[in-house]
């Protein structure tokens, strides 16, 4: 009987102890002397949390601690941004360099550190993609830094040769213009009802995703964001247009079904199929990493008859160099960060960096390398290189097609991609909440893809909305309240679209 | 010792269900923003209620749809485990591994499970033309009502998966009921169909409020719960207006309505006496009624003779004779 008491009190103790383990901080200090160039000298930790490939960061982490031996570098796999960065600030451990997803979240909750010092002094910023700089794309209207970019892929526009030559088209000139790459989804859908009927457009990008950026000329009005978006105002006039001709051509039969639908069943016989290895499809408005990830595996063109290559997503005028839009992510420092600096280099060194691409391909180019999945790496969500280094940009071709059928349509596609502008929701304040609270609940997508309604109904309202939503965040995250930066002119400039609202 | 062995549960209950209960309260009146260098509280008053119910269409939403649905579905989830449970407690073969059966949904749909087989439609009988229900019961009812029981319909095998425990609970229940009882009553030719409504149920009863109560808690905690979504997110929302203490205001709102199903279901369901009851009961009342009025005569009666005693001794009190003597 007293065993039994003694092993139950233990029990007891153990449980109530495992209760409250885990309140405790650990912290690291240290001497504060610094090396030639400002680095630490110190043994530290930083902690960097991400939405890569695991393998891949783990990897450039072991190159970054190769350069910076005193410096160990943790990372982690963000699930949800939101989720994860709110519990690590309410416990105490928060990571020292995080890239997101979603700006607002990370401004609104003061996550980001101001890293202006760092970047206006970093001589490898003048070898960036002009955008980035031009843009401020981590300034969020702001004359302060707080992000940079740490992952880039281009939107894509690709073409199944086979199909076009099936159908007895031309291929269209690499620099085509919004109205030829619309032409061509209409003459490439035909349906002799004789067989598997052929669609012009499969789409993972919406269109009018792409046509916010693609709108007009710059001359016309600079934008820089979705929506129409010119670092000032939204103007969602422009996006109207594209949705409503992406709605035209859905209720028109020009755009394949969709994966796991009674569509796609009915079309090729199995509700699972993707409509990029039909060898129906034409044009694919595609996501850049299903080139690498799924159409470049091996023989999985020729299993399907495929022939892709990509095109430069179009411009509505016939001007050469224009934006595309782009999924970006941004990635700062924390404001809780021990050693901002050190953290600044391994910010850099992950993402935006010369240094750092140059170990990045390294990785990439030994195919032996496989992630969890026994995937190769470069097959594994590969970003594209935002330094406009020669070196590095050679190396990184060269784990593209490079023979001499596919090599012109890669090289113009390349030369396209240097001035991308992130989604919205990346760069711009205000704009996930615009989307979360008013945008994406009158469902205007389905709407017009119905039928139901038209785009342009909705263009003054949302224009309103957008702005008003803009005005709010940049007073809410860089006002009094937030990082204070803003000057008194930009305030009152912020607070007039807020009174305005619904007068 | 009994305090020792139940002390890992108050500290739990302490640290995880009161603590949080009180901080939640606390938070619902303020706008909180968690940065990596301290929490930031900004009083807002009533301002989190009115951000909700003006600016978020779909709280008041899925807290209707959330009504009707859980009015719906646990009589019907009851109800289905019910009859499974008196299945399952007859004489039948392999028993042991239909009961297994029927309770291994509770151990393998929990949590992501569960996210997982819905995504892939396994919630779902696909031969159940969904869209006929709704149309036949369009022709009487509501278009409103009709949607929602055909929906039902169209979720069905996950109401069914929702059973497990109500089963194992209302298992119990009728191994608890006397046998003689059915004994007595086959004897004076009572039907099975009597005895279940005669004698099972009315024994069972509580099991039913119990089962009842446990599925309304179920079906309003469970990751399948939009609401429960809905502050979840709410809570690890970045955006300014939303966070922890949105995420309280909406919290402790679907409580009182979590509460107030919990009551309806209470007050249909709770403890209500038989005809037989009502009758002892009617006779007892009867009876001290009856014992009242006894004692007022008695008291009456003794009264009435101190008066003629008091009225005999001033003589003021006479017989007929004259002679004041008895």
């Amino acid at each position: 009987m007293k065993k039994k008491r003694i092993v139950a009190a233990l029990l007891t103790v153990a449980m109530a102890a495992t209760l409250l383990t885990g309140c405790g901080k650990s912290g690291n200090g240290g001497s504060g002397k610094v090396d030639e160039n400002g680095v630490t000298t110190d043994n530290i930790t930083l902690t960097y949390w991400h939405y890569e490939d695991e393998t891949t960061v783990e990897l450039m982490a072991e190159a970054f601690m190769k350069k910076y031996p005193n410096i160990t570098v943790e990372c982690k796999q963000i699930a949800d941004m939101s989720t994860d960065l709110s519990a690590a600030a309410a416990a105490g451990t928060f990571p020292d360099v995080f890239s997101g997803t979603d700006s607002d979240t990370a401004l609104a909750n003061m996550y980001w550190a101001d890293i202006t010092e760092y970047v206006e002094n970093d001589p490898d910023m003048d070898n960036m993609m002009v955008s980035i700089k031009n843009y401020g794309i981590g300034k969020f209207d702001t004359d302060h830094w707080y992000g940079l970019p740490t992952w880039y892929q281009p939107s894509a526009i690709f073409i199944d040769r086979n199909v076009i030559k099936k159908l007895n088209l031309e291929m269209p000139r690499t620099d085509w213009t919004w109205e030829e790459m619309i032409q061509l989804i209409k003459d490439a859908t035909v349906d002799d009802r004789s067989g598997m009927k052929y669609y012009g457009l499969g789409f993972y990008n919406r269109l009018d995703s792409l046509y916010g950026i693609a709108a007009c000329a710059t001359a016309e009005r600079a934008i820089k964001g979705e929506f129409g978006f010119d670092g000032n105002d939204f103007d969602l006039r422009y996006w109207a247009i594209g949705e409503q001709e992406f709605g035209d051509l859905q209720t028109g039969g020009y755009v394949a079904p969709k994966q796991d639908s009674q569509a796609m069943e009915d079309w090729s016989g199995d509700w699972g199929t993707w409509f990029g290895s039909t060898g129906h499809v034409a044009v694919f408005s595609e996501g850049f990493w299903s080139y690498q990830n799924i159409w470049a595996t091996d023989g999985y063109q020729e299993q399907y008859g495929l022939d892709i290559v990509p095109y430069v997503t179009p411009n509505v005028v016939d001007e050469k160099d224009h934006n595309i839009i782009a999924n970006m992510y941004i990635g700062g420092v924390s404001t809780s960060c021990e050693h901002p600096y050190e953290a600044y280099l391994l910010l850099k060194f992950m993402g935006i960096g010369t240094e750092g691409w140059k170990a990045r391909l390294d990785i990439y180019e030994d195919e032996s390398i496989t992630n969890a999945s026994g995937v190769a790496l470069k097959h594994s969500n590969m970003p594209v290189p935002m330094t406009l280094d020669t070196e590095v940009w050679d190396r990184y071709k060269a784990m593209f097609p490079t023979d001499a059928d596919h090599k012109p349509y890669w090289d113009d596609y390349f030369a396209s991609i240097t001035r991308p502008v992130p989604y919205g929701w990346y760069s711009i304040a205000g704009y996930w909440n615009f989307c979360d609270q008013y945008f994406n609940n009158i469902g205007i997508h389905e709407l017009v893809d119905a039928g139901q309604a038209k785009a342009a109904d909705y263009a003054a309202e949302a224009t309103e909305q957008a702005n008003y939503y803009h005005a709010e965040a940049m007073i809410s995250y860089f006002g009094p309240d937030g990082y204070d930066v803003l000057s008194d002119e930009d305030l009152a400039k912020y607070q007039a679209v807020v009174d305005s609202f619904g007068q | 010792m009994g305090y020792l062995f139940v002390l890992p549960w108050i500290i739990g209950t302490l640290i995880f269900v009161l603590i949080p209960l009180g901080q939640s309260f606390y938070y619902m009146w303020y706008n909180i923003r968690i940065t990596p260098l301290g929490t930031k509280f900004n009083f807002v008053g009533t301002g989190n209620f009115t951000q909700i119910w003006l600016e978020n269409p779909e709280f008041p939403q899925q807290l209707v749809t959330y009504i009707w649905q859980t009015i719906v579905e646990v009589p019907i989830i009851v109800v289905f485990a019910l009859i499974i449970a008196i299945m399952l407690n007859g004489k039948i073969k392999a028993k042991a591994f239909f009961r297994l059966i029927f309770f291994l949904p509770v151990i393998i749909v929990s949590g992501p499970v569960m996210n997982m087989l819905v995504s892939e439609g396994a919630s779902t009988i696909p031969a159940m033309n969904t869209q006929a229900v709704i149309s036949a019961l369009d022709a009487f009812l509501p278009t409103a009502v009709a949607t929602s029981i055909g929906e039902l319909f169209g979720n069905m095998i996950m109401i069914l998966w929702y059973s497990g425990v109500q089963i194992l609970i209302f298992l119990s229940a009728l191994q608890k009921v006397d046998p003689s009882l059915y004994e007595a009553a086959k004897m004076d030719g009572g039907s099975a169909w009597e005895c279940f409504w005669k004698i099972t149920l009315p024994t069972i009863k509580n099991f039913i409020l119990l089962n009842a109560v446990y599925t309304v808690i179920f079906l309003s905690s469970n990751e399948q719960n939009q609401l429960i979504n809905m502050i979840k997110n709410a809570m690890f929302s970045g955006t300014k207006e939303k966070g922890y203490g949105y995420a309280s205001a909406m919290a402790w709102m679907y409580s009182i309505v979590v509460t107030l199903i919990v009551l309806l279901f209470f007050l249909i369901l709770g403890n209500k006496r038989d005809v037989y009851d009502r009758m002892v009961a009617k006779r007892k009342r009867m009876l001290k009624r009856e014992a009242r009025l006894a004692k007022r005569i008695e008291r009456r009666g003794a009264r009435n003779v101190r008066k003629l005693e008091r009225a005999r001794r001033s003589h003021k009190y006479k017989t007929y004779d004259g002679s004041g003597d008895y």
